[in-house]
């Protein structure tokens, strides 16, 4: 009995180090740091294990001078072998992985887990076996300094977790108990869910998780084409260059974020109203008029916007040519040019295209009013506005207060869309919120390091925010928002 | 009847409030349809009168030589066939994705179910920045790739929760009763929740599709060593903020026709090409969208 359940503790560990292993390989396949294949720097630094695999143009982009006829420093069958190593290494670990995924059904599944597992790693063995052979023919490349082969520490990484979860698919082998003859692959219904939502974990894994790897970034003196090495590391120092010689730069970009979003939540009330007042329309035929034209600025894009309002307020838009031709008042202002006004513009842009689509949920909500309350409210002789004020307004309350919490966590995140299309010479320093702020400084000027410190901590505030206003709002009325 | 005593017992004040409330609406109404019709009668007049900018209410010398004309410039049909194609393929996967990952969840027996929810959920509120972002897409190898528009909008959060709520409102003893009958949970979906959530299906559908439709910064940021894959709004977009651009794009066109375009008539003509899908679906999608953003409301 009790050499049974040291049994089962033992498997249950070796499982989960397969499992870990297995995971740990999977993320190693996208890190550019610790690409096993980049065993020259003719290969860019910014490319993954995974890259290597699947596009060979981007492989050699880096080595086509390398490569020419004339130069021939390094020959095109280096990179074929680099490719199909990496092809070999990429196979053996969603081998590998899958193997893991499939461990959580029965016996034979568990059997079959051992096998692939032992495979994959075999398979990435190989294909280190391949990147080495390449690795000493480019030891003998004519020119050396060009090539400058060398072995990444991702290769040993690499080769460190094939060789272990080798070691634990033998492990497994040995100490599971052996499947039946006669059984069938089987799975448990919740893993066989489980199973399925995987492929879509990965996925958001690596869109929404894997970019904050890029954090690092931040704490580095970092230039666009550059090798992240640790003599490299400055610490807090963007932190600070932030808050002092840029000083004034990321304070004008607060101030705009700041009065952005604080006229959006002065007036956020706007399309609880315009529902409110739509309702007292009577005509059904004006009120879905009213409603098919108020909606469709929501659905354009914010190019298209400027488009209009370049057709409209520019030197030869709609209101000078009014101006000029019918009202025979000479006049060719370029609205769009000015620095006067920009935030009240920016948001009349935001509300023109927003307000009527941000009313259909008030407009709902009106729907769903019981008509009881009205009627009873017409008997004991209220007016309508005094209907408004104590039926429709109180009913619509409780969704306002949701959107309104949830904005106020977004008070940093403006967008970048809109402040990007309308920025000019002449409005920027109005304009530059932070969302535009870090595209500009990051892609523009490519201040990287800074521009990820803008964006971490805008992010990580964010969230702080949105934490915090939800649980004051659980403790207010007992409701999450989120 | 009725409607003739509401009338009867309105106040005086009641009128007045009704004539401001009409009026403005009218103006509001007017505010957003007017551009649209603005741009639309300059790209079908005569381009001199234009240029004198003496369109501004009827249009006049009505010809459709603009539209025809952008067919022969550079990379405008190149721009439009990129934009076609990511908004249908990539709202088909988004679409199916969201479908099966939306019943997923419903399913309270998955096991680790709480926490992937959560793992999902969560990338709605957090991100991890522009750059992270780019450099992220770059160690994917999703720089100048058309694969970038389309696998990143696969699982769309969001739309997702949409589906959710929508799956859970279907009565359980559907399911249930083909689950006896030995049905596994692919042919459940196939068969019984996938007809049954079409309403909503169509709604992300159409979310997801106007997005595609819309987005540039990815072209902005993402495609800067490849011409061909731009889409039709980063197109616009350079267009509008780059004179030089445009004019390079006049001259490197061949034809007559490209040189009788000018500057202001061609970017009203790029725009209109760019929101008239838009425009034209838009009236029959309008309900889809209502009842999208009603079942977001459950979630709040």
């Amino acid at each position: 009995m009790k050499q049974e359940t040291t049994n089962k503790t033992l498997l249950f560990i070796l499982e989960n180090m397969m499992r870990v292993t297995a995971f740990f390989s999977a993320v190693m396949m996208f890190l550019a740091k610790l690409n096993p294949a980049r065993i020259t720097i003719l290969i860019n630094e910014t490319m993954s294990l995974f890259t290597s695999a699947v596009s060979f143009k981007k492989l050699t982009s880096e080595a086509l001078r390398a490569l020419s006829p004339e130069k021939h420093w390094v020959y095109i069958s280096d990179f074929y072998i680099i490719n199909g190593s990496s092809i070999a290494i990429c196979l053996g670990i969603v081998a590998v992985a899958l193997g893991a995924a499939l461990s959580i059904g029965n016996a034979k599944f568990k059997r079959l887990t051992t096998y692939l597992v032992g495979a994959g790693s075999i398979l990435q063995l190989a294909g280190l076996v391949g990147i080495y052979v390449d690795y000493t023919r480019l030891l003998m490349s004519v020119s050396p300094d060009h090539v400058m082969a060398a072995i990444p520490i991702g290769y040993y990484i690499v080769m460190a977790f094939a060789i272990l979860s080798f070691l634990l698919a033998i492990a497994l082998f040995i100490f599971e108990p052996k499947p039946t003859p006669k059984m069938e692959y089987e799975m448990s219904r919740p893993s066989q869910l489980m199973i399925m939502f995987l492929p879509f974990a990965a996925l958001i894994f690596v869109f929404s998780y894997l970019p904050l790897w890029g954090w690092r970034y931040a704490f580095f003196d970092y230039q666009a084409g550059m090798d992240l090495t640790l003599d490299r590391f400055v610490g807090f120092y963007w932190f600070k260059v932030l808050f002092s010689s840029t000083g004034s730069d990321i304070l004008r970009v607060l101030r705009n974020t700041f009065i952005m979003s604080g006229l959006g939540l002065a007036t956020s009330w706007l399309p609880m109203i315009f529902a409110v007042f739509l309702a007292e329309i009577t005509s059904t035929r004006f009120k879905r008029v009213i409603q098919l034209f108020t909606t469709i600025p929501n659905f354009i894009s914010w190019v298209l916007v400027y488009a209009l309002a370049l057709a409209i307020f520019s030197t030869d838009g709609f209101i000078n040519g009014f101006l000029s031709n019918v009202l025979n008042i000479p006049s060719d202002t370029n609205y769009l040019m000015e620095d006067a006004g920009t935030w009240i513009k920016m948001w009349a842009w935001g509300t023109w295209k927003g307000l009527g689509w941000s009313a259909i949920i008030y407009i709902a909500a009106i729907s769903s009013i019981d008509p009881v309350m009205y009627e009873a409210a017409t008997i004991d002789g209220a007016s309508r506005f005094q209907k408004m004020r104590y039926i429709t307004i109180p009913s619509l309350l409780p969704t306002y207060f949701v959107l309104l919490v949830l904005s106020v966590a977004a008070i940093l995140s403006n967008g970048m869309d809109q402040y990007l299309v309308f920025e000019n010479p002449a409005n920027t320093d109005q304009i530059t919120v932070l969302d535009l702020y870090v595209y500009q400084i990051g892609l523009d000027k490519g201040l990287i390091p800074l521009s990820t410190v803008v964006g971490m901590l805008k992010s990580i505030i964010s969230i702080t925010l949105l934490l915090s206003v939800n649980a004051l709002s659980k403790r207010v009325r007992g409701e999450s928002v989120i | 009847m009725a409607r003739k005593r509401r009338l009867e017992s309105k106040t005086f004040g009641d009128r007045i409030f009704d004539v401001f409330n009409h009026a403005g609406f009218l103006l509001f109404t007017i505010a957003c349809f007017f551009p649209f019709y603005y741009l639309f009668i300059n790209t079908i007049s005569d381009n001199e009168l234009v240029l004198r900018g003496v369109i501004n209410f009827i249009p006049r010398g009505i010809q459709f030589k603009n539209y025809i004309g952008l067919y022969v410039v550079k990379d405008i049909p190149q721009a439009f066939f990129i934009t076609t194609a990511r908004t249908i393929l990539g709202t088909a996967l988004m679409v199916l994705a969201s479908a099966f990952i939306g019943y997923l969840v419903t399913k309270k027996e998955m096991r680790a179910r709480k926490f992937l929810y959560r793992f999902m959920i969560i990338t709605m509120y957090f991100n991890a920045g522009l750059i992270p972002w780019y450099l992220n897409m770059s160690m994917l190898g999703l720089t100048n790739s058309f694969m970038a528009y389309i696998i990143p909008g696969i699982v769309a959060p969001f739309n997702i929760i949409l589906v959710k709520t929508y799956i859970e409102s279907i009565p359980a003893d559907l399911e249930e009763s083909a689950f006896m009958d030995g049905a596994g949970y692919m042919k459940v979906f196939r068969y019984i929740i996938w007809p049954l959530s079409k309403p909503i299906l169509a709604t992300i559908a159409i979310f997801g599709a106007v997005g595609h439709w819309n987005s540039f910064i990815d072209s902005l940021i993402l495609m800067q060593g490849s011409d061909n894959l731009f889409t039709l709004q980063h197109r616009l977009y350079i267009y509008l903020t780059e004179v030089s651009s445009l004019d390079a794009m006049l001259q490197s066109s061949p034809g007559s026709i490209a040189e009788a375009l000018n500057q202001k008539v061609i970017k009203y003509t790029i725009s209109m090409v760019s929101v008239i899908p838009i425009l034209a679906v838009y009236p029959f999608m309008q309900r889809y969208f209502e009842k999208g953003i009603m079942l977001g409301a459950v979630k709040g």
